[in-house]
């Protein structure tokens, strides 16, 4: 069991603790206002989210395109020149719908009403990380997208199905080609290897005789959908952990979740997404039995962790490095600005080496450390200008493919999609833009909730002492510098 | 992580030199020559660093879209050669002999000197099994040196860095581009990326007088100095719990690390940039200008053991003859100045040049007068070290031996890889790429 919080220790740290880790971090009245609510309400606000509409819409081209094949069709009776230039424009479309979807991802994490549903559905993507780069279609890139969200905090054998089922997974990792006579390996390797099991915990012979069972689960290409298709499914028995039988793939996924590994396997990587490292031995062991007691649902282990005096241990708070994703939408709650236009929110994530819907590769994104190189903490302290003072110079453009043409067209864009900058008089009160040991503590609580080092303190001060006045200006300028710590890269 | 003992030198070594670094901001000239000479000094006492003025330098050089190796590295009279490309195979005029078999296209003249003069070597052949022809995987299998069934999340330049170079300096592997390649990906994220110094830098978006620093650039460097009391083990706050994979150091306490490595290697980087001055004439092109920059640093005695460029546009599908020789042409003169800088540097033999593309091209033009992605292709070496002259066998074009219509390899290219790591930056192999790969005889 994991020991609650004490009552008395819920205040504006914990509170804030709370919204930066369950979600995307917020201002000093939203913090203040949680702190208010008391532990449980708190956290019940972010984790019982269905209470909450959202009534964010879909992209608009976000529905099938039941003549996309038919046009493939057309163009392959027509001339190579006709097939190369649809494939052009195809390829055109594709590009532009994937800079909206990460705008409008992004967005529903800085603006919407649901952030730790947001946070959530990051998770799953960087869990079950799959790449437009390979998929290549905006429109199963968004489906799975939904599914993240509609699974969110549900049950875990229902995820694994509904994944191993999507569109866009199927194409990811092979499965849309695996069929009796040549099963392949590659969805059933990586659901024991890094989705369900970790590594050491089945064998070689469970993967091909896993890959077997998945046999018949299919991709239905000119519906852009998941068939079955009982001709391809390999009705032979199989021995899948030491059971006999005549498997399908739910037979399979069922015999995953019912390992008690699964169970440790997941909730420690949830800890440590949420804690920012890894469970001790006994920890895991409390969140997998939790996790289990509670029909491996995944909603009442994270509200047990969000209520738990370990998520609040000193060593944790404050102890995680920002991804990418957590620096901009971050900054864009904190700084109560508009998310930037869509091609630079692309550029700005990018550059940090975070580029949603394209991670790495199928184990995803390494995260904590390793989103730090002196390369991207420099790009992040000049970023901050961008943000902070709508400076697309700071941003330093961006290299998108080898393709020249590719990369003037964004450059252009860039240059032409003014980012504007933050508006301070809504930041501060009067007094604390006219009083600078009043602006310099609003700057801690709003942007650290926290206190910077004493020789930094005196740093910024004297910075606005040089200053003969405490303008717009120059209060912009305190808040970028406050960004550009190593502080302000850790939650 | 790095290890204690490393970690704590290199903090002794930061204290007692680079402090001074803001002062000296006004004098670039005089800070980046301390710099290096205080950095070797510190390197040969404090740590193991694989870096230092005399180690050996590798370039990478991707070409990037996959190059046509068939046009590239040519067969001459190959009836199977002219009757697969109709439209688009090299006549003998346009092709600089090496040999009664092959010749090089006539746009890389820059390579012909260079092979004459026996500092190129040729490797004919170069692939992997189960070859996969999607840019992105294939790419990916180069630069993680992975086999083609299995996913490696680092690069094998990054387990080279991971296994040979703690507590290096963030320099030993530099990109000139603004994305990371995959190939540096490491489990200690390590290497610097710009393309151009005047991105690698905090931007203080201020104006300054001349000769003086602007106040946001002053205030960026006060907030990113150590705290005096920078002890061992300051901010060590993960030791009351055990586990595997928790980090050794706070994570404030890496960030500030970082972040002076940042500022140090940002004023040496610019001012080697200001300061070093190129010794032959490159052309215009993104390459040459990388490769530029790589020569400036490489004189400025940046301790740097890897260094990555890459060019593109090698993705011929439609009308490829003309542009395939503008960007040959542009390989061949780029890399032929690089060349003659190092060696008016005199640093030549310490420099060596690779080559590579994600796979070659089909054998048979396609009806836009182009090729579509096929698998083996050569791999190029370069420098004065090199076993000169031409590799491996020149993969046969008879259908019969063909798969899927490509060519097939008779080179694996981790077997370069192996020859690289082992003979010329002298670490074990195995552990890198992961198996034992003998090492092809190149230097």
């Amino acid at each position: 069991m994991l020991k609650p919080l004490a009552r008395g220790k819920w205040d504006f740290t914990t509170a804030a603790h709370l919204l930066n880790r369950a979600g995307f971090g917020g201002t000093t009245l939203e913090i203040d206002k949680l702190a208010d609510l008391g532990h449980e309400q708190a956290v019940a606000y972010l984790v019982d989210y269905e209470k909450i509409a959202d009534d964010t819409p879909d992209p608009p081209w976000a529905k099938p395109d039941p003549e996309r094949a038919q046009r493939f069709l057309e163009a392959r009776r027509g001339s190579e020149e006709e097939r190369r230039k649809l494939q052009r424009e195809m390829q055109q479309t594709e590009r532009q719908h994937m800079i909206e979807l990460r705008a409008w991802w992004l967005h529903r994490m800085a603006k919407g009403p649901r952030p730790f549903q947001e946070k959530m559905v990051l998770f799953w993507h960087g869990h079950f990380a799959t790449s437009v780069e390979k998929v290549r279609e905006s429109y199963l890139m968004w489906r799975q997208n939904e599914l993240f969200r509609r699974e969110a905090t549900g049950n875990w054998l229902e995820l694994l199905i509904e994944v191993a089922r999507d569109p866009a997974m199927l194409v990811w990792l092979d499965q849309a080609q695996s069929r009796k006579e040549h099963p392949n390996e590659n969805f059933a390797r990586e659901v024991m290897e890094l989705f369900a099991l970790g590594e050491g915990h089945y064998s070689e012979k469970d993967i091909t005789e896993a890959a077997r069972a998945l046999t018949g689960w299919a991709y239905d290409r000119p519906a852009q959908k998941f068939i079955e298709r009982p001709f391809w499914h390999d009705r032979g028995e199989k021995t899948i952990f030491g059971k006999t039988g005549n498997f399908d793939g739910e037979d399979f996924l069922q015999m995953v979740v019912e390992q008690l590994q699964s169970a440790r396997f997941i909730t420690a990587k949830l800890w440590n997404f949420f804690a920012g490292e890894m469970p001790s031995d006994d920890l895991d062991t409390a969140l997998a039995a939790s996790f289990r007691r509670a029909g491996n649902n995944f909603k009442p282990v994270l509200r047990e962790m969000f209520l738990s005096e370990e998520f609040y241990s000193p060593t944790i708070i404050r102890n995680q490095v920002k991804s990418p994703v957590q620096w901009l939408v971050g900054s864009v709650r904190v700084l109560e600005r508009e998310l930037p236009p869509p091609m630079a929110c692309f550029a700005l994530t990018r550059n940090l080496g975070q580029d949603l819907f394209a991670p790495p590769n199928v184990k995803g994104w390494d995260g904590g450390l390793s989103w730090i190189t002196t390369n991207n903490l420099l790009a992040r302290y000049n970023e901050a200008a961008t943000l902070v003072n709508g400076d697309a110079t700071a941003m330093g453009g961006m290299n998108l493919a080898n393709n020249p043409n590719v990369n003037m067209m964004v450059e252009r864009r860039l240059r032409n999609s003014p980012i504007g900058r933050v508006d301070v008089d809504k930041l501060f009160s009067a007094n604390e833009r006219s009083n600078k040991e009043a602006l310099v503590s609003a700057l801690e609580r709003r942007l650290l909730q926290d206190k910077l080092k004493p020789k930094q303190e005196t740093a910024l001060r004297d910075f606005l002492d040089s200053k003969s006045e405490l303008d717009n200006e120059t209060v912009r300028n305190a808040i970028r510098m406050v960004m550009s710590t190593p502080e302000y890269q850790v939650t | 992580m790095k290890d204690d003992i490393t970690l704590k030198t290199r903090r002794e070594f930061l204290r007692s030199t680079v402090l001074g670094g803001a002062i000296s901001w006004t004098v670039p000239a005089f800070l980046a020559n301390t710099f290096s000479a205080l950095q070797a000094e510190a390197a040969d006492k404090a740590t193991q660093v694989a870096t230092g003025r005399d180690s050996n330098i590798l370039v990478i050089l991707q070409m990037a879209g996959g190059n046509d190796g068939l046009n590239t590295v040519v067969p001459r009279d190959n009836d199977y050669y002219h009757r697969a490309r109709p439209r688009i195979s090299l006549a003998e005029k346009q092709i600089l002999t090496l040999n009664g078999q092959v010749g090089l296209h006539a746009g890389l003249v820059g390579f012909k000197e260079l092979y004459d003069t026996g500092h190129l070597s040729v490797i004919q052949g170069v692939g992997y099994p189960n070859p996969n022809r999607s840019h992105f995987r294939s790419t990916e299998i180069w630069q993680t040196a992975s086999d083609s069934e299995k996913i490696e999340a680092y690069g094998w330049l990054g387990r080279y860095f991971d296994n040979a170079c703690s507590g290096c300096d963030p320099t030993v592997g530099v990109n000139i581009g603004r994305q990371m390649p995959q190939a540096f990906a490491s489990k200690h994220p390590i290497g610097v990326s710009l393309d151009s110094p005047g991105n690698y830098r905090f931007i203080s978006g201020e104006k300054a007088k001349s000769g003086q620093m602007s106040s946001t650039e002053e205030l960026y460097r006060k907030l990113n100095e150590p705290e005096n009391e920078m002890a061992e083990n300051a901010g060590g706050t993960v030791s009351a719990i055990s586990g595997s994979s928790r980090a050794p150091v706070s994570a404030l306490d890496f960030l500030e690390r970082t972040a002076l490595d940042a500022q140090i290697s940002s004023d040496k980087i610019r001012g080697i940039a200001s300061r070093v001055e190129n010794k032959a004439p490159y052309p215009g092109s993104q390459l040459g200008n990388s490769l530029k920059l790589v020569a400036k640093l490489i004189g400025g005695g940046l301790p740097t053991r890897v260094f990555y460029v890459s060019q593109g546009g090698y993705d011929t599908h439609t009308n490829q003859t003309g542009a395939h020789e503008r960007l040959l042409k542009d390989l061949g003169d780029s890399v032929k100045a690089f060349v003659d800088d190092m060696k008016a540097q005199d640093n030549l033999s310490r420099v060596l040049v690779m080559t590579f593309s994600e796979f070659g091209r089909r054998v048979a033009e396609n009806a836009s007068g182009g090729t579509d992605h096929g698998a083996a292709a050569p791999m190029f070496v370069i420098g004065n070290k090199v076993k000169a002259g031409l590799l491996g066998t020149y993969p046969s074009l008879a259908p019969s031996d063909l798969s899927l219509g490509d060519l097939k390899y008779s080179v694996d290219f981790r077997s370069v890889y192996a020859a690289v790591l082992e003979e010329w930056l002298h670490t074990r192999s195995a552990p890198i790429l992961g198996k034992q790969f003998a090492p092809l005889q190149i230097v």
